[in-house]
């Protein structure tokens, strides 16, 4: 029975009192449930790793605690907290065949011999190599996929209490990242050990998490669902980071859900419950909308602006335009879904482009927002 | 955690623990040797140990007798000489072999490297054969310049020890500015050229600024070789001292341990004061050597430069291998005062299973067991200071890597300063002094070449085992262990093959029962013994020769880590 993994309060600060000091970690709390599968996602360097081995123990957090259920673990050395952990590198040995790699924790264990093969050869058919195992190479004459999953079955050959995986999948080709994937998740599925999974692709993270934490400059932004972060978006950051925003700034005006892009006579109103803002009027705000959120027309309208339209990409369900928009000097590039071709318009052709009424979010002004 | 309950809270101390113990064995055997030598430099003459006999006597002396000043003198001579006629040697044949098309490269290169691996004491006393005062071409060259009214001086004396020096330590040199030519970019020389600059420009401005670190390490490197070097001024000096034979005989002729714990302490302020400038001035110009295919490399054509290069490689090779091929053929014979050696014999190698059986059993013994606990210590200490990174790490690198340049004279000096008969702990005489004078002098060998096999080894597979449960010790054991063997390896192979000829720390520690084989080949020659001393030595140098082989053609890295060790 696998219980709660919380973080409370979590520093990690590296070479902490010199002047190469790194805040990879700031007041970090949260909490994994039972049997989740929980990806950690972010950009580079944002201390997705760093969590990860402060959780195995591989790294000494500064401050804060890192709770399994009632236990504080903060302080157990790594060999002692019956973790399994999977490195982007998968880490195997290259001395020892695949029985021998997968049965290592095992072996470290003490397991009898009898005990020992059962448990290889059920975690091996779990990961779907047992035909490997019959022949027992040496773990580099395998292939990255295979590989991969000697990792995870050496990992899980202990029942460990946690799982961590850090980018699993970073060193596989794109049609067998896809594949691994589904596999992690039905392995995880079927075992329903408590994962973390690391990854700083988004679309990995929302096909395979239950939840899913956004790191930034190792704060958390925002956890939830893949919808939850898709749809009600906390912060600019996330929105632009978990799916395509496309930005405008803008002012609050009259009630606090409806807002007048910068320079233009445009009211955009969204849903109540996706504005962030809670502005005053003349509050300066962040205008945000999905590419799915908004229109291209040959045709001017009230709300609309005017743009050009650079590139039509046909994307299978639908077709994306890019329109680049004059912005104070310069100009910015939106991207536009359109459920199929707009008849009449062309690479090149002047457009209307407009946000669908009720749709696009407000979010607070930020200095160092990531505006496209 | 969840049902197993955690086995212990709090930190693992083992690695303090394990990190505590070569620390105790550095401290008892290398820090306090060389603190009680430190110390005893500054009694008086003859006195025994103790705060009440302070005196700067022995530094005194060193500064204002003759025979002290003399020998100061004299190292600072040689060791000058030395590196500046290795550089002028060492540097255009490591041009000459790098930018110019000549034949035999490869041959060049390895047998280049035999003088280094040969002891030099070895190549001393053949030198005697060939250039001592009945020296067959000191004959045949003074027969030759007779009528120019020219002569050959004899070998002995400052001049031969310079010459015998630089013959055996020009390849460290050589080697390193072979590499260092054959490495610099050569992108960042056809840009000059395409600029129009002169090839002698380029060298000035552009190459040479390039390998300038390499060789101010290669320099370094040679001048501490030579001055801390025991055995050519043992056998070439005759009454021409330098600090490590005034070292061996204040204790062999005076038992004067605190005077000569003060001509240590001097030969290693010299060392470290080199030491010092050299990280000063080349730390100020690390250049970024960017390594390109070799075959870029511009190869000068010119017939004219072909044939002087080849020629000029030719000659300093056969120069320096001359002694090898010496002493082979001295070894078959009783006298070889001649133009041609006389009385071919047999009996130098029919008489060695009687006369020497004792000293091959001590030299293998003492080595293999030295070897064993240095592979263990320098492997540990390697482990410890690269992965766990304990605070003090950088302190442990430094100690064990402070032996690698003191003499091998300081060494033993220190040693026995500690450890003398009359002493706390009585080890003199014994097996054990020697064996910890070669731990202490030769972990830095198989230190490095584990620190280098550790730092190619990726840290993950080291924390997948620890996460899967597995205790340091295990980790290290199952996991850190059968991936390094390469570099324990290589670098046990390295010492083992060093300590078979080690002289100079050996000289001062021996005792009736733990004579070696180089310290009886030491005393053949002293005793005008020159075929059995050949004998011996063509025995030593075959055995590591083939050890050195094996581990050539088993691991690359070896021998060029070897070669930066000596
Ligand atoms: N051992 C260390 N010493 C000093 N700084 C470190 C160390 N390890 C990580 N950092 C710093 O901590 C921050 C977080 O690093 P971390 O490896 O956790 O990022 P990440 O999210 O895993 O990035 P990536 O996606 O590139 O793997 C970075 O700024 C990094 O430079
Ligand atoms: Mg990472």
């Amino acid at each position: 029975m696998s219980l709660n993994l919380s973080y409370q309060g979590v520093n990690k600060i590296f070479n902490d009192k010199t002047k190469a000091a790194v805040h990879a970690l700031r007041d970090v709390s949260f909490t994994v449930n039972p049997g989740e599968l929980f990806c950690l996602l972010g950009p580079s360097g944002c201390g997705k790793t760093t969590l990860l081995r402060s959780t195995a123990g591989l790294e000494t957090i500064t401050s804060g605690k890192i709770m399994y259920g009632d236990t504080d673990i903060t302080t157990i050395p790594p060999f002692r907290r019956n973790i399994g952990m999977v490195f982007q590198s998968f880490a195997l040995y290259p001395h020892m065949n695949i029985f021998e790699n997968v049965a290592y924790g095992l072996r470290v264990r003490k397991v009898p011999e009898a005990e020992v093969k059962r448990k290889v050869t059920e975690v091996m058919e779990l990961v779907g190599l047992q035909d490997e195992l019959k022949r027992n190479p040496s773990p580099m004459g395998l292939s990255g996929g295979q590989q991969q999953r000697v990792a995870i079955a050496r990992a899980l050959v202990y029942d460990p209490d946690i799982l961590l995986l850090d980018e699993p999948l970073a060193n596989l080709d794109a049609k067998l990242r896809r594949y691994m994937r589904a596999e992690i998740r039905r392995i995880q599925k079927r075992t329903n050990i408590t994962t973390l999974f690391v990854t700083h692709d988004q679309e990995e993270a929302m096909a395979i998490g239950d939840r899913l934490a956004v790191l930034k400059l190792g704060v958390v932004e925002q956890i939830g669902t893949s919808d939850e972060l898709y749809n009600k978006p906390e912060n600019a950051f996330v929105s632009n980071f978990i799916g395509k925003m496309n930005f405008f700034s803008g002012q609050i005006e009259g009630s606090c859900d409806s807002a007048r892009i910068n320079g233009r006579p445009i009211i955009v109103s969204v849903d109540h419950e996706k504005n962030r803002s809670d502005g005053m009027p003349g509050t300066k705000v962040l205008i945000g909308a999905r590419p799915e959120q908004m229109e291209v027309s040959s045709l001017a309208s009230s709300n609309s602006i005017e743009g050009k339209v650079g590139i039509i990409q046909h994307l299978g369900q639908f077709i994306r335009y890019e329109v680049t928009v004059p912005c104070n000097v310069s100009e910015k590039t939106m991207e536009i879904d359109m459920p199929q071709l707009v008849p009449g318009i062309k690479e090149g052709d002047e457009v209307f482009i407009s946000i669908k009424s009720g749709k696009g979010f407000f979010f607070p002004q930020e200095v160092s927002v990531n505006e496209q | 955690m969840s049902n197993k309950k955690p086995r212990m809270k709090g930190k693992d101390i083992t690695p303090f623990l394990v990190f505590f113990l070569p620390m105790l064995f550095l401290c008892i055997f290398l820090f306090w040797p060389l603190l009680n030598t430190l110390l005893r430099a500054f009694m008086k003459m003859g006195s025994k140990f103790s705060l009440d006999n302070l005196s700067l006597q022995g530094f005194k002396r060193i500064f204002t007798m003759p025979i002290y000043l003399s020998s100061l003198k004299n190292s600072f001579i040689v060791g000058i000489s030395v590196t500046v006629l290795s550089l002028l040697i060492g540097v255009p044949m490591g041009y000459c072999v790098a930018r110019v098309r000549i034949p035999g490269k490869k041959m060049i290169l390895s047998l280049g490297i035999l003088p280094v691996i040969m002891p030099s004491f070895i190549g001393a006393f053949s030198w005697i054969i060939l250039l001592g005062r009945q020296g067959t071409l000191r004959a045949a060259l003074n027969w030759m310049l007779g009528p120019l009214g020219l002569q050959i001086p004899s070998i002995y004396g400052l001049g031969g020890i310079i010459f015998c020096m630089t013959m055996t330590y020009y390849p460290f040199v050589f080697l390193l500015a072979e590499g260092a030519f054959g490495a610099a970019n050569a992108l960042l020389e056809d840009s000059a050229m395409l600029m129009g600059a002169s090839r002698a420009h380029i060298m000035r401005t552009i190459t040479l600024p390039l390998i300038l670190p390499s060789l101010g390490a290669a320099s370094l490197l040679v001048f501490i070789r030579a001055i801390g070097n025991f055995g050519i001024p043992a056998i070439l000096g005759g009454e021409t001292y330098v600090l490590p034979t005034l070292i061996y005989f204040r204790i062999n002729g005076f038992w004067d341990l605190n005077g000569a714990a003060s001509i240590a302490v001097v030969n290693v302020i010299i060392t470290g004061t080199v030491l010092y400038l050299q990280k000063r001035l080349v730390s100020k110009r690390q250049y970024e050597v960017v390594s390109s295919a070799r075959s870029q490399i511009r190869q000068h054509e010119n017939k004219g430069a072909r044939i002087f290069a080849s020629i000029f490689c030719f000659i300093v090779l056969v120069t320096s291998l001359l002694p090898q091929i010496t002493i082979v053929i001295m070894s078959f014979f009783t006298k070889w005062t001649g133009l041609f050696p006389e009385g071919f014999t047999l009996n130098n190698y029919l008489r060695i299973p009687k006369n020497s059986g004792h000293e091959f059993f001590n030299s293998m013994f003492l080595s293999l067991v030295a070897t064993f606990l240095t592979a263990i210590l320098g492997s540990l200490v390697a482990y410890i200071t690269e992965r766990r990174k304990p605070k003090g790490a950088a302190v442990l690198d430094m100690a064990i890597m402070a032996p690698f340049v003191l003499p091998g004279t300081v060494v033993s000096v220190a040693l026995i300063s500690a450890f003398h008969n009359n002493g706390i702990i009585a080890l003199g005489g014994t097996y054990t002094i020697i064996i910890i004078s070669y731990m202490i002098r030769r972990t830095p060998y198989v230190y490095r070449s584990v620190v280098a096999s550790l730092t190619q080894l990726n840290p993950s597979l080291e924390e997948a085992s620890t996460i899967a449960g597995a205790h340091w010790i295990y980790t290290f054991r199952r996991v850190s262990v059968p991936l390094i063997l390469p570099g324990i390896i290589s670098g046990s192979i390295l010492t083992f093959s060093t300590l078979l000829q080690e002289l100079s720390t050996t000289i001062l520690l021996y005792g009736a029962k733990t004579r070696t084989v180089p310290i009886q080949i030491y005393s053949a020659v002293n005793e005008g013994l020159l075929g059995q001393a050949s004998a011996l030595s063509v025995i030593l140098l075959l055995i590591v020769f083939i050890i050195t082989y094996i581990s050539n053609h088993s691991g690359k890295a070896s021998l060029s880590a070897g070669l930066k060790m000596g």
